[in-house]
């Protein structure tokens, strides 16, 4: 290869290279970190995300955002400090929630018949923009995980309220008290219905009166910054361009 | 005048830096044959899906399987066997302009590779859960099985494979050495598919179907992780990618 020949005709032909590789970069990198995340995200909180009778101020709140924060914090590792590109975590959220979409409808409604207000995912939009604007506003990562982390924590209730709010309104069938959601998961009956209803919220505190998700909430930030900080440092070494020796 | 003339005839008979009709098939294949198996798990996962001792559970769903291990182990030897034959014995003294028309070939490759990732890891998968969540197994072989462990990651990982092949064999970018994170990206990926042992060995002794978070899976989670290797593999293509255009861009 002659480093005096250039790869290209023209300066205009180097620009539509240039946006023509952008283009193909940006599908394979949305498409496989869907895959990795998606992947993750359904085996360490998809109970949680599954199916609404799940969706409690306990678990749900707690959990999600502590196991949704890993993969936007490796990307923005590598997007915003290589490149200064500043939407990898909304990125890896809108990639996620296009693949548990394209899943709830085609298969939990198409293939085994669950209704779709009774399998939608949960949303982490909000959170993933606050991390990204963390990021952008501030520049640094010390300030992305704790102010971001915990907002991402904080976030995910108020965000998902407006569509579980009816879901939680309160019924009485065969004289018992209770939620529309939990109704909902009586009539669709899984292979294994899981006790979890009446495994949370044993205890007696209540800090804040009757309101526990707060509690949740708070806590799941907190463990997000921490994730967030780990996670970082996982996408630095996920983008190291090292080689082993060669032959 | 002559030898411009020359010049544009050499343009036009030389072959495109990327070739658009073999992106959109590649992409479109994956497309339209996992549009087929979703159909045929439609019809063919109630009907003769749901006990693995009927006479039709043989006919639609083991002979699937065998076919498909048949096609996958003669794709992978065909396809990556091609790619190392055809390789390019003097890859170290090819033009730049044919060193970015290989980028963009090697771009196709991951292209394909992350749909073929998509349907794998994020479309089958998720929906084995709700197909146990449905129907108590009696197999290891379940339809959803069937699909997603013994043909979707196949395909995913014949993809990688050719993906990495391609670029050890015909990128001068990729003759330093084996690529860490492209090993990740594609190798972690792979071994998703022994961990389905493990998964196998679990559910044969335990009833667990009320968690799709549960230990067991903890492996595929893991491995799960290794896509982001992907992130590596885009830094070094970057930077290569910035060696070939840098000073026409300036």
């Amino acid at each position: 290869m002659s480093a005096s020949q250039s790869a290209v005709r023209s300066r205009a032909e180097a620009v539509k290279v240039s946006r023509t590789l952008d283009w193909m970069i940006m599908f394979t990198l949305f498409f496989v970190i869907l895959g990795g995340y998606h992947v993750h995200f359904m085996l360490v909180a998809g109970d949680w995300d599954f199916w609404s009778d799940w969706k409690d101020r306990r678990l749900w709140v707690t959990v999600l955002p502590i196991m949704g924060i890993t993969f936007p914090a490796a990307v923005q590792a590598v997007l915003w400090w290589r490149y200064r590109i500043a939407f990898g975590a909304t990125l890896c959220v809108l990639g996620l929630l296009l693949g548990e979409w394209v899943n709830r409808y085609f298969n939990f409604w198409g293939w085994t018949y669950f209704p779709v207000n009774f399998v939608f995912p949960s949303q982490l939009v909000p959170g993933a923009i606050v991390l990204d604007v963390v990021l952008l506003v501030s520049g640094s990562m010390q300030l992305t995980a704790v102010v971001g982390g915990l907002g991402f924590g904080l976030l995910f209730y108020p965000g998902n309220w407006p569509v579980m709010a009816p879901l939680h309104l309160p019924v009485e069938y065969n004289g018992m008290m209770m939620t529309l959601a939990d109704l909902s998961g009586y009539h669709y009956v899984r292979t294994g219905m899981p006790e979890y209803i009446r495994m949370v919220e044993k205890g007696t505190l209540r800090t804040f009166g009757k309101d526990v998700a707060p509690v949740s909430a708070f806590f799941s930030g907190f463990v997000s910054i921490i994730v967030y900080f780990v996670w970082h440092f996982f996408g630095r070494w996920f983008g190291s361009t090292a080689f082993t020796k060669g032959s | 005048m002559a030898a411009t003339t020359e010049s544009v005839k050499a343009d036009a008979a030389e072959a495109p830096l990327l070739n658009k009709r073999n992106m959109i098939l590649g992409i479109a294949i994956y497309c339209v044959f996992y549009a087929w198996v979703r159909w045929y798990e439609g019809v063919y996962g109630w009907s003769a899906g749901m006990d693995s001792f009927a006479p039709e559970f043989e006919t639609y769903w083991m002979n699937f399987l065998y076919i498909e291990f048949v096609l996958e182990v003669s794709t992978a030897g065909i396809l990556w066997g091609y790619l190392w034959k055809s390789r390019d014995r003097k890859v170290m003294s090819i033009t730049p302009r044919e060193e970015l028309r290989r980028h963009f070939n090697h771009w196709i490759w991951l292209m394909m590779y992350a749909t073929a990732i998509y349907f794998g890891a994020s479309y089958f998968t998720e929906q084995d859960g709700t197909w146990h969540q449905t129907i108590v197994r009696d197999t290891d072989f379940t339809p959803s099985h069937v699909i997603e462990f013994y043909l979707s990651y196949p395909v995913y990982i014949i993809t990688g494979g050719a993906a990495f092949l391609y670029a050890k064999t015909r990128l001068p970018t990729y003759q330093q050495g084996n690529s860490i994170q492209y090993m990740v990206a594609t190798v972690g990926p792979f071994m998703i598919l022994p961990n389905v042992g493990l998964n196998e060995w679990g559910h044969t002794f335990w009833f667990m179907e009320e968690l799709f978070v549960a230990p067991l899976h903890y492996g595929f989670v893991f491995f799960g992780w290794s896509a982001l290797g992907v992130l590596g593999v885009l830094n070094i293509e970057i930077s290569a990618l910035a060696k070939l255009l840098k000073k026409d861009l300036a």
